[in-house]
């Protein structure tokens, strides 16, 4: 019981340590940005550095604050907010559906070895698909579907991005991870007369954990950036990227507001890294520290 | 027939047969295990042991021959756990607790919830880990694990207990007081043990008869019956101990006389 608690207290404390670890990050991005426009200043970078194309870190968060358009009450803040989490929600749609089919298909080939020979090599070529790239053919061909009540719009069309950059990490990695279990751990299983499906909920899911958590980082990040990449690509209304481009085509008249744009996105990126990160504390609460990734 | 915990008879196991990659682990291997008996298979390593183990637990079919497991086939004596398992590798799950590692076979037997518990907290008292019953696994030394997975192979009360080396990746100290455990268990238990081996010793401290193979084919050489009585602390000391020690090591160096026809039934009277 005692060292229950004890790994308790110690995972609580390496939240705290990264959470500095987080801060001090952010301390140094904003020294470099500073120490750049100060080397900027004296010696000549192959890069602009004036206050037009990198504003003051007070710059910026002024621009925060200003009025989005002259007159309005809303800052600008508030609108890449609500922009950013409306970024997160696609691409958590994105991510969840991603996860649910690669999931899928990593169960059907470690089942099946007939279908890992067969599936594998397709679900690896479908990464040399330049989705992202085509995401405005997508947009063009998905507008076109409709069944009964429901209708495909651009918003469907950025979560089918996010979820098919999503699906391939999970996939690849959730099939080590069912793979994982040890022959004997499996035989075992079979000596108890375990039917495939107890075999995996009992067995191969849970020692798949390893594996399953970092390929759900990798496709947290995919799904995010997926997102805002086709949001920008497409022009999809109500995200941060299409908020970038917007803000991007005002830099002469305000030159913050595009990096406070930016910084919601990032924001997007840490919120998705940080809700990963809980799973993996849950999913992971049982297993020895060693194992972690 | 009923009475026999283990028959095998006349049973051959050829792995890639026709291919040119053709083993023969097992070649017509005959064993009958009493009930209540212990019986070990020693022998060097690629002899066929643990094919014979796999093939009574239906973990692999035989290429020919027959086999019955409490006297019904492997199969059925799988699908209604009458034996129990434990290898080398502990293999317990790291995420579950040490009881409910016990509990595992139970869940799968369709054990309702309460009396899975107090089957297992039974089970780990027996074999004293009462007190880790709700430690994880990776926090117990290699002996404890395999404690735990001693108490789990007992775990749905099986007839037959089936073994294959699992002491051997533990120190000589913790082997000695595990095999006393084991057999203290398998006597109160009444259970049936095949117990397979690497060390003359433990087989001999271990069995009443040990059963000696030989690779390429693999195949039974010799039966040595062991008759040491009640086994106590000054067993492993006497000459009766000695004598049987003897006994298997000159039927591996392939010097004493080897069985005949019919392999290694039980004698008639016994
Ligand atoms: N699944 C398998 N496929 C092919 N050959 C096997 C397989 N399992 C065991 N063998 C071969 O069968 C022989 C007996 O193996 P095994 O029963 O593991 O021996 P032991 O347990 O006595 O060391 C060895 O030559 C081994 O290589
Ligand atoms: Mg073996």
């Amino acid at each position: 019981m005692a060292s229950r608690t004890s790994t308790v207290g110690s995972r609580a404390k390496r939240g705290l340590v990264s959470l500095g670890w987080a801060l001090g990050g952010v301390l140094v991005a904003i020294l470099l940005w500073e120490g750049v426009k100060v080397l900027g200043s004296i010696i000549t970078l192959p890069f602009e550095t004036s206050d037009q194309a990198m504003p003051h870190v007070w710059s910026i968060v002024s621009g925060a604050m200003q009025p989005e358009v002259r007159g309005s009450d809303t800052p600008v803040w508030q609108t890449v907010l609500i922009a950013a989490i409306y970024t997160l929600v696609i691409a958590f749609g994105g991510f969840l559906i991603g996860v649910a089919v690669g999931l899928l298909l990593a169960i059907v080939m470690q089942r099946f070895a007939f279908f890992e020979r067969g599936l594998l090599p397709f679900v690896i070529a479908s990464q040399t698909v330049p989705l992202i790239a085509l995401a405005p053919l997508i947009v063009g061909i998905g507008n076109r579907i409709s069944i009964g009540p429901f209708e495909w719009g651009q918003t469907q069309s950025i979560m089918f991005i996010a979820a098919y950059l999503a699906f391939f990490p999970l996939s690849v990695g959730a099939l080590r991870g069912l793979q994982a279990a040890t022959p004997t751990q499996v035989e075992l299983m079979r000596s108890y007369a375990a039917t495939p499906r107890q075999a995996l909920w009992k067995l191969r899911f849970p020692a798949s954990i390893p594996y399953l958590v970092p390929a759900l980082k990798v496709s947290a990040a995919a799904a995010v950036v997926g997102t805002v990449v086709a949001q920008i690509s497409t022009g999809g209304r109500g995200g941060i990227g299409r908020l970038i481009i917007e803000y991007a085509r005002e830099t002469t008249a305000q030159p913050a507001k595009v990096y406070v744009a930016v910084i919601g996105a990032v924001i997007v990126g840490l919120l998705a890294a940080g809700l990963v990160a809980l799973l993996d504390l849950y999913l992971t609460r049982n297993l020895p520290k060693e194992t972690l990734t | 027939m009923s009475t026999l915990a283990v028959h095998a008879e006349g049973v051959w196991k050829i792995f890639n047969e026709g291919a040119n990659n053709e083993v023969t682990a097992l070649s017509d291997v005959s064993i009958d295990v009493g009930k209540g008996e212990f019986v070990s298979l020693i022998g060097p390593s690629g002899c066929g042991k643990s094919t014979l183990l796999r093939v009574i637990a239906d973990l692999i079919p035989p290429t020919r021959g027959s086999v019955s497991v409490a006297g019904v086939t492997p199969h059925e004596a799988r699908e209604k756990h009458q034996y129990g398992m434990a290898f080398q590798q502990a293999a317990l799950l790291d995420w579950r607790t040490v009881r409910r590692n016990v509990e595992l076979p139970l869940e799968l037997a369709g054990w309702d919830k309460d009396k899975r518990k107090a089957r297992a907290l039974e089970l780990l008292e027996m074999v004293q880990l009462q007190d880790f019953a709700d430690h994880r696994p990776w926090e117990l030394s290699g002996g404890m694990q395999q404690r735990v997975a001693i108490a789990r192979s007992l775990a749905t009360d099986p007839e037959i207990l089936l073994m294959d080396e699992p002491f051997g990746a533990l120190d000589e100290m913790t082997r000695e007081r595990m095999q006393n455990e084991l057999l203290r268990i398998s006597k109160a238990t009444g259970t049936s043990v095949v117990f397979v081996t690497h060390s003359i010793p433990e087989a001999v401290y271990l069995s009443n008869r040990v059963v000696v193979m030989s690779p390429r084919p693999g195949r039974i050489t010799h039966v040595v019956a062991v008759d040491l009585g009640e086994r106590n602390e000054d067993t492993r000391e006497s000459d009766a101990f000695y004598d049987s020690v003897t006994a298997v090591r000159e039927a591996l160096r392939g010097r004493a006389t080897p069985v005949g026809e019919g392999g290694a039934r039980l004698a008639e009277t016994s």
